[in-house]
């Protein structure tokens, strides 16, 4: 039986990276029974492999607990959240499905640039703030100072804020009776046609695409036939369940709950995340509102270093494109590296994290080219085209105008360091916008930045700059024109396509140097004198030259060093086979990775 | 007389040369002292080993089960003239029991240092039918040849040459160049030093820093300094045209010889012919295979009285493979790879093998070829290593 929709409370907690979101899950977890304290270990719900060894969340993980409060039992719908800014969307998704957050932060670390990014999406959508304190356990915490801040920064009540430490379990039942109390409960109609929001899926091997659902009217009954709005198709449901943490059958949803459900659907492209769900018969008029679809931002080229494993490649993509929407790829080819992959990732951690699945997933070694943002091109005879990688961009004039993505970028750093902020974002040509005392040691800079110069090192440079205490969080708002060029690199005068890059003019000369002086260290000496050059069209703006090879002669080769030295030689002439040959040079694989050297 | 390897002497072989050794390589591992720079199978302060390891050589050169005849020998180490008179011969006693030489005219090399030899010991090997001794003579310049380790001083060189030439018709000198703080001009300077010796044959060899060597590990630690390439190609290019200029033939990369002086041992390894090896460390190369006996001189000789093999690591080539190495060793010689020869030898046509790289070696200046032969041109001996993997990298 669900329980009256009064009696359900959904939620999510949203935090900056680490603050503490998946421990304080595995409290209420333990708290409530629904795990016992012989099956529970750190981040639960973390169970993807990669999460636990990073100790990060990367997907979203709903949770339904019951729990007691004043004699009445309630059904709590709780959604742990990434809170790295390339999983951004997922946080999004989770905040349509509830009526309230917790917003945790960290009592040492205070608000940081995510706790405040997050805190305005959900108070953007509506949902009821619960401020909580974490670590409060930690020797060096600074209760006041931070909740000083959370006020200034996310304009929180310091009466409002519960506090607890999710590691020593401290103040939890605290927490539970904010939620119930606080949180409104769902508003939804239970008589009316069915109506819920597709806020997740995953792909199951045995069930098909599971649907995870936010109920907003009516009820969802196994073997109802449904309708999945966008898409117009329909389906019979053939299994219903909700996460306690594991997927766990029920007859039913009503108005209000969280839960999931399966109708052999077997292609998860046929899933748009954010759809709704209707009855088939008695169809709701309007969907839900449901959301913006995440549009890759990076894109790199993905290559097998053994041309031969092409098709594993494929497959390995295919398989994982099954439970990972946000991730797109398209076969190209280029002539240094023959078939691949061109991959658009949501960030260059997404990027990260997926290059290391396929390499243990599918034990394949991949080279990785440089990454790109999506620009996009007005061509003189006024055709638009999106621009994904270098090889896009019209050889010899026709454009009329170059156009980037420009981020907002919000940084939340000690104020000591501004003047060095400052530096670092107008080289990379940021434009300032406002500035934000939280305190007065610390304080947010807002830049308006091309989402290019951030992608590359910023996150890095941003600690280095701030000695590990700056956080950065940031999000497009839309393109503008740049004087962009492509930079193409030749390799004793023949373009390597898998080298060139997209740069603005003002940097391409740097970059260009950058690349060649790292080409010359990967690339062997040949037997004759190899030009490296970076060019802009025909114009040449960096030069470097290989030397040849003058003297390399094994001096004794007599009856007992024939046999090393064959190896030897066979060794060097394998290697030599392996690379990539560019005209008569050879080029190590390394060498393709000499693009992402930024010349600072 | 120029002796090419065109002109195979009458032979009672009847095998292809990769068959049947014509030539047998002894290892003498004892030196005095292990230079800093040499990695070669050697057992310094170990002398109370050599009557063992002499009793241990005889009995591997029994596993021939008979006397089998050769046309070269050779004797190398180590420091052969380590050993005392009685020693020399007993090892010589029995070499010529169970390695006869062929001809009058069989070459029989033994490698020695200036410290190590003395008329006495000289006689001995002049009397078992030592012909050609190959002086480590390295250096004329005690400050060289103390960068290199080596034990004898300069003035040991005149009386060892003396001693060599009364009784024995030739010798050559090995020297080494590349050595840290060596000039052009000394390097010069030692040339002329050794060519006033008049000797046969000279070897040059550039310096080169094995790994794990005392040499190799000063170097790591910075606290000597490797010459730098330039410096090094101007020393083998003015080898080249210093002994050139003095009537030798650069006939292997490293190796000089006047005319119809030519180390015939080492001709056969770089012709990639089969040859037998006795003693630790030793390599030999019988029909196809491929054999290296244990490096530790204690192990080698425990292994042999007990009645064990001493090889530990034997390696049968396929044909293909054994084709690409004639390659890289006969590109070696300034004789070159002859494509009749090579197909009879090998079974292969060379330009099957090297078709695709030849041209642009060529069109790069650093292959000849005359229809017949392909040679390395002289700039290709600076580079030879470089042209070899380019072919072998079309394998
Ligand atoms: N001392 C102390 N450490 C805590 C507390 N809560 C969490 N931690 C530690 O903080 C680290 C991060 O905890 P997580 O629960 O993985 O943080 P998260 O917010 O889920 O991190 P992401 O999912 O990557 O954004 C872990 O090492 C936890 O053990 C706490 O109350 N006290
Ligand atoms: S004398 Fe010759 S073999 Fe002996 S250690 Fe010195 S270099 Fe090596
Ligand atoms: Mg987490």
């Amino acid at each position: 039986m669900p329980p009256p929709t009064s009696n359900i409370r959904n939620f999510c907690i949203i935090a900056h990276i680490d603050h503490g979101k998946s421990t304080l899950a595995d409290q209420f977890l333990l708290k409530t029974g629904t795990i016992s304290e012989r099956d529970i270990k750190a981040q639960t719900l973390d169970s993807m492999d990669l999460e636990r060894e990073r100790g990060i969340t990367i997907r979203m993980h709903p949770v339904t607990i019951y729990h007691e409060h004043n004699g009445q039992q309630y059904e709590l719908n709780l959604i742990d959240t990434p809170g790295h800014v390339d999983f951004n969307y997922e946080v999004s998704r989770s905040l349509a499905a509830c009526e309230g957050a917790i917003l945790l932060v960290d009592a040492f670390q205070g608000v940081q640039a995510q706790t405040v990014a997050n805190a305005f999406l959900a108070m953007e959508a509506n949902l009821r703030l619960i401020p909580t304190l974490n670590k409060i356990d930690l020797p060096h915490a600074r209760p006041e100072y931070v909740i000083a801040e959370m006020e200034q920064a996310v304009f929180t009540e310091a009466a409002d804020v519960i506090k607890v430490s999710a590691k020593a379990g401290l103040g939890i039942e605290n927490a539970l009776t904010a939620v119930i109390e606080r949180v409104p409960a769902p508003n939804g109609d239970p008589t009316a046609p069915l109506k819920a929001l597709i806020y997740n899926s995953h792909f199951d091997t045995y069930k098909g695409v599971v649907v995870y659902c936010r109920m907003i009217d009516g009820e969802l009954k196994l073997g109802q036939k449904v309708k999945l709005m966008r898409t117009g198709r329909e389906y019979a449901v053939t299994e219903i369940g909700q996460f306690r943490p594991d997927m766990t059958k029920c007859e039913s949803l009503a108005a209000g709950q969280v839960g999931y459900f399966t109708a052999n659907i077997k292609n998860i492209q046929d899933v748009n995340i954010g759809d709704t769900v209707t009855d088939a018969l008695h169809p709701a008029t309007e969907p839900l509102p449901g959301y913006k679809e995440p549009k890759p931002m990076v894109y790199s080229g993905l290559y097998p270093v053994n041309n031969n494993e092409f098709e594993a490649l494929r497959e390995a993509l295919a398989k994982l494109k099954l439970n990972d929407s946000s991730f797109v790829y398209a076969p190209e080819v280029s002539d240094g590296l023959g078939f691949g992959f061109r991959c658009g990732f949501l960030g260059m951690l997404h990027r990260e994290i997926i290059q290391q699945r396929l390499e243990r997933d599918s034990e394949l070694d991949l080279v990785q080219t440089a990454p790109n943002v999506t620009y996009e091109i007005e061509k003189t005879n006024g055709e638009q085209i999106q621009v994904h990688g270098p090889q896009d961009v019209p050889d010899g004039g026709g454009i009329k105008e170059f156009r980037e993505p420009i981020v907002k970028i919000s940084f939340l750093i000690p104020a000591g360091n501004v003047g060095d902020l400052m530096t670092m974002c107008h080289e990379r040509r940021g434009t300032f916008v406002r500035t934000e005392y939280l305190s007065q040691q610390r304080v947010i800079l807002v830049f308006e930045m091309p989402l290019a110069e951030v992608i590359y090192d910023l996150y890095d440079k941003l600690k280095s700059v701030t000695h590990g205490y700056g956080t950065m969080d940031y999000e497009v708002i839309g393109y503008r024109p740049a004087e962009l060029v492509r930079l193409d690199i030749l390799v004793h005068h023949q373009r390597v396509d898998a080298l060139s890059v997209i740069v603005h003019r003002s940097t391409a000369e740097k970059r260009g140097r950058a690349v060649l002086k790292k080409l010359r260290e990967e690339i062997d000496r040949h037997l004759f004198e190899v030009a490296l050059q970076a060019a802009i069209g025909s114009r040449v703006v960096a030069r470097e030259t290989i030397a040849a090879m003058k003297k390399n002669v094994t001096a004794k080769c007599y009856g007992g060093d024939i046999s090393r030295k064959r190896k030897l030689w066979a060794k060097q002439a394998e290697g030599k086979k392996r690379m990539k040959a560019i005209g008569q040079v050879a080029v190590p694989q390394e060498a393709f990775l000499a693009v992402l050297e930024s010349g600072d | 007389m120029n002796r090419t390897t065109n002109t195979e002497p009458p032979s009672p072989f009847r095998e292809p040369p990769w068959r049947e050794p014509r030539t047998a390589y002894l290892h003498i591992p004892f030196c005095a002292h292990h230079c800093g720079y040499c990695d070669f199978a050697v057992s310094a302060g170990q002398d109370h080993l050599v009557e063992l390891y002499l009793e241990a050589l005889t009995l591997e050169l029994t596993t021939l089960g008979q006397p089998r005849p050769v046309e070269t020998r050779f004797i190398g180490g180590g420091t052969p003239t380590y050993l005392t008179p009685p020693q020399l011969e007993r090892l010589l006693q029995a070499i010529t029991h169970w390695l006869p030489l062929i001809e009058d005219t069989g070459e029989f090399s033994i490698e020695s240092t200036p410290e190590s030899l003395n008329p006495e010991k000289v006689a001995v090997l002049a009397q078992y039918g030592v012909n050609r001794v190959s002086l480590g003579v390295q250096s004329f310049q005690a400050r060289h040849l103390n960068t290199l380790d080596r034990q004898h001083d300069p003035s040991q060189i005149a009386p060892a040459v003396a001693a060599v030439r009364q009784q024995i018709p030739a010798f050559s000198f090995d020297l080494i160049f590349g050595t840290p703080g060596q000039t052009l001009w000394d390097w010069e300077a030692d040339l002329t030093a050794a060519l006033q010796y008049a000797p046969a044959h000279i070897s040059t060899y550039g310096l080169t820093y094995e790994k794990g060597t005392p040499l190799w590990k000063s170097r790591q630690r910075g606290q000597l300094v490797a010459l730098d390439e330039d410096a090094e190609l101007a020393m083998y290019e003015h080898t080249m045209n210093r002994l050139e200029a003095a009537g030798f033939e650069h006939y292997e990369i490293s190796n000089f010889a006047r005319p119809g002086q030519r180390s015939r041992h080492n001709e056969r390894y770089w012709a990639n012919e089969a040859y037998y090896g006795f003693g630790v460390g030793a390599a030999r190369y019988i029909d196809g295979c491929r054999e290296l006996n244990v490096r530790d001189t204690k192990l080698y000789i425990r292994r042999v009285l007990a009645g064990e093999s001493p090889t530990f690591q034997s390696e049968e080539l396929e044909p293909r493979d054994r084709a690409w190495e004639t390659i890289a060793t006969q590109l070696r010689r300034c004789d070159g790879i002859t494509r009749s020869r090579f197909f009879l030898q090998t079974g292969f046509s060379l330009d099957t093998l090297i078709a695709a790289p030849l041209p642009q070696l060529i069109a790069l200046g650093l292959l000849t070829d005359d229809g017949s032969t392909v040679r390395l041109s002289r700039r290709g001996r600076c580079v030879a290593d470089g042209v070899i993997e380019e072919l072998l990298s079309h394998q």
